[in-house]
């Protein structure tokens, strides 16, 4: 036994780490994984190494399309280029400034507006996996983040929050496949769940084929889950499908926030929602 | 132990690029998965216990940083680890091309893995066709930039054994 084991340790060992995957899975599904220390090391070691990046990131973007507004003058002369050059790289510093002022002055407004606790934060990390649509927030539980916080913007809903650590916490965006949110529609109060797909971007899932949606109608949230507080701009129809067969209608939603393109957050706690850690 | 850090700080530096430089490339929502390479060349350069753990551990850190659900992309590199290991002992390879070809597999039996998953703990409604468009554009992107990543990483490793000489 001994020697077939030491003959054949790699393969071993990667049946017990699969083992040990299908326990953390089935664990994680039944909701049983609440406090597992070896994310809280990682996401403590990972937080200040994805705020640097993500600094850099956002200020490359900003450069980018601050090159893209500016690209015309630059063809003017040779002896005005060194010129704009540097009041580019002024005027990149000030706009920012001031688009920060603009949107975090928006947030504190916002702020006002909405019941129960409210905490600011900043995205620091998107993604790492294609399959998934989140992203990773500067606050958490040592900040009052709790797990099924919502997460919004002046703008609108953003996503839930599904996991917390003491300094993080990640959020499972509106557009993931396996979000889903209580949606009506404004015009008509229709009723639906807006969720991502990866196959069709954003959907308004479980609405009857009698119901009437047009393109351009705003779906907001009904507030009837305990986690979005009511009246949030979910997003808008831009496709309305009615097959041959079934129940329900196919509906394209644009999302009203694009997740990509914002900075700042609003983590919001519903009554009776979040889940107290 | 010197190239177990190398690795775990490769593998550390690779999912801060993943989830935050990476989402600047033209790929729309596909971000290139560096980490499956890192597990592939650990499978074909490292077939230990430890490069298995390390597997392992590489995935479940994707899974902190991103995943609806702990262990999906953990139990994904380790397969792909242990099916690299296994074709590593019937495939002998130095040349790029069949290096993409390796990584190609691999990225497919991840894909695979994670729609198993997908099916078995999460929704799959309007999925299949998400799921084949992404498996395929993982796969490529991960195919092409697999050349790159691994001459980095023997560098690297060089470099280590030739400071380790040195001390």
């Amino acid at each position: 036994m001994l020697a077939f084991l030491r003959k054949n340790q790699v393969p071993v060992s990667c049946c017990f780490c699969l083992l040990l995957s299908v326990y953390i899975l089935t664990a994680a599904a039944r909701g049983q994984l609440k406090n597992e220390p070896l994310g809280a090391v990682l996401m403590f070691i990972m937080r200040p190494l994805q705020i640097a990046a993500q600094g850099t990131v956002n200020w490359i973007s900003g450069l980018h399309e601050n090159y893209d507004t500016l690209a015309g003058f630059r063809s003017e002369n040779e002896r005005l280029r060194k010129r704009i050059q540097t009041l580019e790289v002024e005027q990149q510093r000030l706009l920012e400034a001031a688009a920060t002022n603009h949107r975090l002055k928006q947030l504190l407004d916002f702020r006002g507006q909405l019941p129960g606790k409210v905490i600011t934060a900043s995205i620091i990390a998107n993604n790492a996996s294609s399959w998934f649509r989140s992203c990773t927030l500067d606050k958490g539980s040592a900040d009052g983040v709790r797990k099924g916080m919502a997460v919004v913007t002046p703008l609108g809903v953003v996503g839930q929050v599904v996991a917390v650590t003491p300094r993080t916490a990640k959020v499972l965006l509106l557009t993931d496949p396996n979000s889903g949110i209580d949606v009506l529609v404004q015009r008509t109060r229709a009723r639906g769940i807006v969720s991502g797909s990866l196959e069709n971007g954003t959907i308004l899932k479980y609405v009857k084929r009698s119901e009437d949606i047009q393109e351009g109608d705003r779906l907001l949230t009904s507030g009837t889950d305990g986690v979005f507080p009511k009246g949030m701009m979910a997003g808008i129809v831009i496709k309305v499908t009615k097959q041959h067969i079934g129940l329900f209608q196919f509906v394209e939603v644009l999302p009203a926030v694009q997740s990509a393109r914002i900075e700042d957050v609003l983590v919001v706690a519903a009554a009776g929602g979040a889940e107290k850690n | 132990m010197r190239l177990f850090l190398l690795y775990f700080l490769v593998g550390i530096f690779l999912i801060l690029l993943q989830s935050t430089f990476l989402h600047l490339l033209p790929f729309g929502p596909v971000v290139p998965d560096l980490v499956l390479v890192l597990c592939v060349y650990l499978g074909l350069h490292h077939p230990t216990v430890g490069a298995a753990v390390g597997s392992f551990v590489l995935g479940y850190s994707i899974d902190v940083v991103s995943s609806r659900l702990l262990g999906l992309n953990a139990f994904a590199m380790t397969l792909v680890f242990l099916s690299v290991y296994f074709s590593s002992r019937t495939i002998w390879l130095h040349h790029p091309v069949v290096s993409s070809l390796i990584v190609l597999f691999a990225a497919v039996v991840k894909g695979a893995a994670l729609v198993l998953l997908w099916v078995v703990f999460l929704s799959t409604e309007g999925f299949w066709l998400g799921a084949a468009k992404y498996i395929l554009m993982e796969a490529l992107l991960a195919a092409a930039l697999a050349p790159l990543v691994f001459s980095l990483l023997r560098r690297g490793e060089n470099y280590m054994k030739k400071l380790g000489a040195l001390v």
